[in-house]
């Protein structure tokens, strides 16, 4: 038995959550979504620690980044996966609703794996959402470490 | 003083110098003039001094040289011919000195001739006396003895010593006069000039001490206008990224949630409910555009510019390459001039094109026959025009001046789409190069949009 590895999406807004996760919903991988709430919860979950301290180790697939968090906001989160020897190979997309040349500018600069701006219009945000999903949870090749699919332990 | 008042602070500077300068001139040269006047009267006043000296000195010499002959006339004692000759021997001196300190005064002149004349006869007359005496002895000149050998001469010679005298001192006298007069006139003109130099350097100084202060003032109110600006800017910043981040966020929710509804409602809902939704999600996505279109908009304001040659022939081209789509279906009679190459924004410039090039597309969409002109002329020196025409539903001369305003519209939104942003941020893109945006047309006569660049200034 394989388990998929998840897509860590770090979301405070709930609206958003939902929405992405109805579009991810329609291609079957919404299972496969975590959702946090801040970038406090997200590095929680990326280091296993808090209400993560028990979850399956092992990184996730990719991770969704909104830039505006409570906390900790996205570009903090992003240093600090970027400057992980263990976190850095987790490709980041930075999902996020603002077009500013700076916010571009500074995530490429941390090393965000890319940048995508959510689109107001349902059907093009649906789109969006589920076509990052397919292509970085199932076209994309991973890092080896962080690999799909691997054997459990009770096997 | 109207025309004063009208002059630039450099002109009335620049006069008020002039006129001190001026009357430094003319105060020195009637100063030096009347110092001329006063140095030639104290060397005149030497000469007269010296003259009556010398008068003094021929009279004694001749008195001494009289008194001598007759006292040898009498006595025969040679001795007082030693003194007499003397004097005598002394007299050409005199007169050639004589000659020269009357050289300047004709009158003085003359009778300093007349005086050579007698004094010339009356030592004649001694000397001849003086002859007899040694010659025949004391009867001889017994006569002569008494009264002097030339008694007529001795007295034209002091009558015209006198004369000399006097007429001297006549002359000192005008002199000391002319030069008191002289003196007191210069003292005048050196306190009047001097007065009125201070007025006019008391103005000067008052004009520029305005000057300076009011445009220190005037720096001063720029340099907190200036930091105004800038914190304005800086929340105007904050602001459009906070618009940019917060505000769209709704907007997706409320499109988004309206497709979750009616995807999840179906077929329960009839057509005008869905048609409810519908117009839910296409208001959610006009806003967004709106939303868009201002943040391009106040992001042309704040970006900072680049300054590199642009070539608009090249710029069009791919204007219209990236256009391909809004031209695909539509029959367009493009007529394209030259354009120069402009030093500018290229991304900007790029912005100015689309939207004039969409615009002329939109409004001639309702034409069997689109027609598009773009050109350049150059009418003024230092910039050039540049042009877009088309053949569309053109626009009443009375909105002009709405066209290049923020959400201004001409048109009814189901007349013609948009937000009515474009030819606000060509405006702003043009005014920002150091340029101007106009425009010309007439309902159902097609439009022409105008720009013009300036070809060689630093940009803003």
């Amino acid at each position: 038995m394989t388990t998929v590895k998840p897509i860590l999406l770090a979301e405070d807004n709930p609206r958003d959550a939902e929405l992405a996760l109805a579009a991810m919903e329609e291609h079957h991988i919404a299972d496969k979504v975590v959702v946090c709430h801040d970038g406090a919860e997200a590095l929680d979950y990326l280091y296993c620690r808090g209400a993560f301290a028990t979850r399956q180790q092992g990184n996730p697939v990719v991770v969704f980044l909104d830039l505006k968090m409570p906390k900790i906001d996205g570009l903090e989160v992003l240093r600090t996966i970027k400057n992980d020897m263990n976190l850095k190979p987790i490709p980041v997309v930075m999902l996020t609703s603002s077009r500013e040349e700076r916010d571009l500018a500074q995530s490429y600069a941390l090393g965000a794996n890319a940048y995508v701006v959510k689109p107001v219009e349902f059907h093009q945000f649906i789109k969006a959402v589920k076509e990052l999903g397919v292509f970085w949870g199932v076209i994309n090749e991973p890092p080896p470490e962080s690999s799909r699919s691997l054997p459990t332990k009770d096997l | 003083m109207e025309w004063f008042t009208h002059w630039s602070i450099e002109r009335r500077v620049l006069a008020g110098f002039g006129l001190v300068f001026a009357g430094i001139v003319v105060i020195s040269a009637i100063s030096y003039r009347n110092t001329t006047v006063l140095i030639e009267n104290s060397r005149l006043d030497t000469k007269s001094h010296e003259l009556v000296q010398l008068l003094d000195a021929v009279g004694e010499a001749l008195g001494a040289a009289e008194s001598g002959h007759r006292r040898y006339l009498v006595t025969g004692d040679e001795s007082y011919l030693t003194s007499y000759r003397a004097v005598t021997e002394k007299m050409p001196e005199y007169l050639r000195y004589l000659r020269g300190l009357t050289s300047e005064g004709p009158e003085q002149q003359a009778r300093v001739a007349t005086l050579e004349q007698l004094i010339a006869s009356q030592l004649g007359a001694e000397a001849g006396a003086i002859i007899q005496r040694e010659k025949h002895g004391y009867e001889a000149v017994r006569h002569l003895a008494l009264s002097g050998a030339a008694k007529n001469e001795l007295e034209g010679i002091h009558r015209l010593m006198t004369e000399l005298d006097s007429a001297e001192q006549r002359a000192l006298h005008a002199r000391v006069a002319q030069s008191a007069e002289s003196t007191r006139n210069t003292i005048a003109l050196l306190g009047l000039g001097a007065l009125l130099q201070l007025v006019l350097l008391a103005s000067v100084y008052f004009l520029i001490h305005h000057d300076v202060t009011e445009r220190r003032r005037v720096a001063t109110e720029w340099q907190s206008r200036g930091e105004l600006l800038q914190a304005a800017n800086k929340e105007l910043e904050a602001f459009s990224y906070s618009v940019s981040h917060d505000l769209r966020a709704p907007l997706r929710h409320i499109d988004g949630y309206a497709a979750l509804l009616s995807k999840a409602a179906g077929e329960a809902l009839n057509d005008k409910a869905r048609r409810y939704l519908q117009t839910i999600s296409d208001s959610a996505r006009q806003m967004g555009q709106l939303i868009d279109d201002l943040l391009v908009f106040s992001r042309m304001g704040r970006q900072d510019m680049l300054r590199t040659t642009v070539n608009l022939d090249q710029l069009v081209k791919t204007v219209l390459h990236d256009l391909r789509l809004d031209l695909q279906g539509r029959t367009i009679s493009w007529t394209m001039h030259p354009l120069p190459n402009i030093s500018g924004d290229p991304v900007m410039l790029r912005q100015v094109f689309v939207n004039l090039i969409s615009n002329a597309l939109k409004f001639t969409a309702t034409r069997p026959e689109t027609k598009i002109e773009i050109g350049a002329t150059k009418r003024n020196p230092g910039e050039v025009e540049i042009f877009v025409r088309d053949n569309g539903v053109g626009f009443d001369m009375q909105y002009v001046d709405k066209l290049f305003g923020v959400f201004q519209r001409l048109h009814r939104s189901d007349e013609f789409e948009g937000t009515g942003i474009g030819l606000a941020n060509v405006r702003r893109i043009i005014h920002r190069h150091g340029g101007r945006t106009w425009a010309e047309g007439a309902p159902d006569q097609g439009a022409t949009f105008y720009f013009s660049l300036p070809l060689a200034r630093s940009l803003r």
